[in-house]
């Protein structure tokens, strides 16, 4: 049988799972005791909270966007999504948000109070809605902003759909990979549960990796080193799964002269409260990162590779902390555009041979400021370099944004969805595909798996270190 | 002109658009209820010209990747805000200039832009109800309010000659919906352009703040290189 007309498609029919909010609760976590995690109630009224969260939290620029839609449906051209399953017009940006429109309309549109079938207004009946309203979110889109530049009335649809998140995580009612991350980075500070030893250990282990592999002596990682000219905060990946990136950052900063170090606290520059739409998980982790960056007296902080945290850190973060930026904080890339302005390193762009394009992550590009920086690095250390099309504001999402990648259960709509961008990739005839991001390493790789696309994925600081000419002494 | 459309073209147009001021008077006072959100983070753009951007992008449809595959989309969007122009302008060229519409070419000229906008119309209601996707995101209010306007654009082609003394109810019926619209249009979705410089301004602050407004080209580089942060 086929699908039925305006049916979600079956990952979004993707049940409540709750079984690690059981162990958190039995565990007594100080996190869950202390009520910053919270947990899933069947015996609640959770409709009865989700609309008073609603009505605590919105602000201005929200109520304009859930107002503001005149249902041209102009958005369905823009999102993956929609392009991807043109036949299932429950995929458009206005429809996704619609799901959550139709609450606060009956909740606080004077016409959606008065006659709510009018403008298709309604409330949610039971924890099963909120549950659906979860799938969607979460589940269908990667919140990656490209319909909020396509919307001519300006509706900030990837805004709506974090807000809607933010309510439900505040429930429990969130996916299980969602939360379990929520919980490591309560826990332990960062997203994959990196213990100190660990880290310690780590980064120990690529020091001497890197000694041993560049022959270069007295190569430092330095740790909770004071008055450095800049802190530099990372991705837990970097740690766990891919030491090569902070081992080529450690490299560069030390054939540049830098005064560097890591904090012992505070290193993780990740942020799962931009995905989960928790603020005030957004604002803990970001505090740490502000505070370790004062604590180490540091001149700025510098954010490595990564999409989801460069937003995080340097634009979210201070606004859900409370405070104001008093501390430069900027991505590695803008630090190697100094480096190579100031002649601080020499690179030989023959050394990278193959065609190379660039993914611009949605994070860095649609809400934060850097287009150009990461192209102007390429070209100095790329023979080959390519723009796929289209690029830069336009670009698609890699298709793991939004924490898409922790929630295995939407991932055969996500690869669905990614159809866009393997067509995008294979149109370029790159061999590798750069991107700042390490989420987008994992989004990126995972669309080439699928769809059997010839290209390998590289960061920014990987091409520039295997550009890095003979010539390069430390300064 | 019979008295009773002298009063539905002077005093109960005037109730109407007061009626109309008032609650969009309320409207406005609704949307800062809530509260505005507060940047404290170093600029990387300029919110003014983030928010100057973001008001003029619907003159810019270059700027909007969806419109620049849609070509055919901003046309009919600008016939028909051009045909509401006009109708409106009508309203009040009637009673208080008619001597204009007793030039014939201006009143062609009027007929031509608001018959252009009627076509329109019944071109968006035919997609509204054959494309599936904006058929599920439609409302009730979303076909009558367009509905309605194709039938005020209807009205004010044949009201524009202004004959009222040998087709008086054609004026009536213009002036009869112009007052019912003044009436619903701050219940309805129509009631959007109240919205829409609220909404583009804020989007335009802090994507102008983050210097994502104005869009920049990903390009190749200047002599200067990328801009300093
Ligand atoms: S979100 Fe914007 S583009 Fe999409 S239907 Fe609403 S007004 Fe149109
Ligand atoms: S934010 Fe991105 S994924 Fe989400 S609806 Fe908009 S275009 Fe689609």
């Amino acid at each position: 049988m086929g699908r039925q007309k305006n049916e979600p498609p079956p990952a979004l029919k993707s049940p409540l799972e709750t079984s690690s909010q059981e162990r958190a609760r039995a565990a007594n976590l100080g996190s869950v005791a202390e009520g910053r995690l919270k947990l899933y109630d069947p015996q609640a009224d959770n409709v009865r909270k989700f609309l008073d969260l609603l009505g605590r939290k919105i602000n201005r620029p929200l109520a304009l966007s859930f107002a503001a839609c005149v249902h041209c449906g102009l958005c369905a051209e823009s999102c993956h999504y929609a392009l991807a399953r043109p036949d299932d017009p429950t995929m458009t940006p206005a429809y996704k948000a619609d799901q959550i429109r139709r609450i606060f309309k009956r909740h606080k549109d004077w016409t959606g109070r008065i006659i709510p079938w009018w403008v298709h207004a309604r409330y949610p009946r039971d924890d099963a809605d909120l549950n659906l309203l979860k799938n969607i979110v979460f589940g269908a889109c990667s919140a990656c902003r490209r319909c909020t530049l396509n919307c001519p009335m300006g509706v900030d649809t990837a805004a709506l759909v974090r807000f809607t998140r933010g309510l439900l995580t505040e429930l429990g009612i969130v996916p299980e990979g969602i939360f379990n991350v929520n919980r490591d980075q309560w826990e332990t500070g960062n997203q994959m549960a990196v213990t100190e030893e660990d880290y310690l250990e780590t980064i120990a282990w690529v020091r001497e990796e890197l000694e041993s592999e560049t022959g270069i002596r007295g190569i430092e990682i330095p740790v909770d080193r004071t008055d450095c000219d800049f802190l530099y905060v990372i991705n837990p990946r970097e740690i766990k799964f891919d030491p090569r990136s902070l081992s080529d950052a450690a490299r560069i900063f030390h054939l540049a002269g830098e005064k560097w170090t890591l904090p012992k606290r505070g290193w993780d520059m990740t942020n799962y409260g931009l995905f989960s739409g928790d603020d005030s998980l957004g604002a803990y982790i970001a505090e740490n990162v502000y505070q370790a960056a004062a604590w180490l007296r540091s001149g700025r902080i510098v954010i490595s590779e990564c999409g989801h945290g460069y937003r995080s850190t340097r634009w979210e973060g201070y606004n859900w902390a409370g405070r104001d930026q008093t501390v430069p904080t900027e991505s590695v890339v803008i630090t190697l555009v100094r480096y190579l302005r100031q002649g601080r390193i020499k690179v030989d762009s023959a050394k990278n041979p193959e065609p190379v394009t660039f993914h611009d992550s949605c994070n860095i590009a649609r809400s934060g400021d850097l287009v150009e920086e990461p192209r102007w690095v390429l070209r100095r250390v790329c023979a080959d370099f390519r723009e796929m099309e289209p690029h830069g504001r336009e670009n698609f999402c890699c298709t793991g944004g939004g924490g898409l990648l922790s929630t295995p259960e939407y991932r055969s709509l996500r690869l669905e969805a990614a159809k866009i961008k393997a067509e995008q990739l294979q149109a370029t005839g790159a061999k590798l595909v750069c991107t700042m991001c390490h989420n987008c390493v994992d989004g990126l790789a995972d669309v080439i798996k699928h769809y059997k696309l010839n290209l390998k994925v590289v960061q920014i600081l990987e091409l520039v270190s295997r550009a890095l000419a003979s010539g390069n002494v430390q300064s | 002109m019979s008295p009773f459309l002298r009063v539905l073209e002077n005093e109960v147009q005037i109730v109407a658009l007061l009626f109309l001021a008032s609650v969009y008077v309320f409207r406005i006072l609704w949307i800062l209820r809530f509260e505005p959100t507060r940047e404290r983070t170093r600029p990387a753009g300029s919110k003014r010209e983030g928010i100057a951007y973001s008001l003029l992008s619907i003159s810019m449809p270059w700027s909007m990747e969806a419109l620049r595959k849609k070509p055919g989309f901003y046309v009919q969007f600008l016939i028909f805000h051009l045909g509401v122009t006009a109708a409106i302008a009508a309203t009040f060229i009637i009673p208080y200039r008619p001597e204009l519409f007793r030039t014939k070419a201006v009143v062609l000229l009027f007929q031509i832009i608001i018959g252009a906008a009627f076509v329109v119309g019944l071109m968006r209601l035919r997609r509204r109800l054959r494309n599936p996707a904006v058929r599920l995101i439609s409302t009730p209010d979303d076909y009558f309010s367009l509905i309605l306007m194709i039938l005020y654009f209807a009205a004010a082609v044949l009201a524009v000659p202004n004959r009222f003394p040998t087709a008086e109810w054609t004026l009536v019926l213009f002036f009869g919906l112009t007052a019912f619209f003044l009436v619903y249009v701050p219940f309805s979705k129509i009631s959007h352009y109240l919205y829409y410089p609220f909404a583009r301004y804020v989007l335009g602050k802090t994507l102008g703040h983050r210097g994502v407004f104005p869009i920049k080209e990903a390009k190749e580089e200047t002599a200067f290189g990328p801009p300093e942060k």
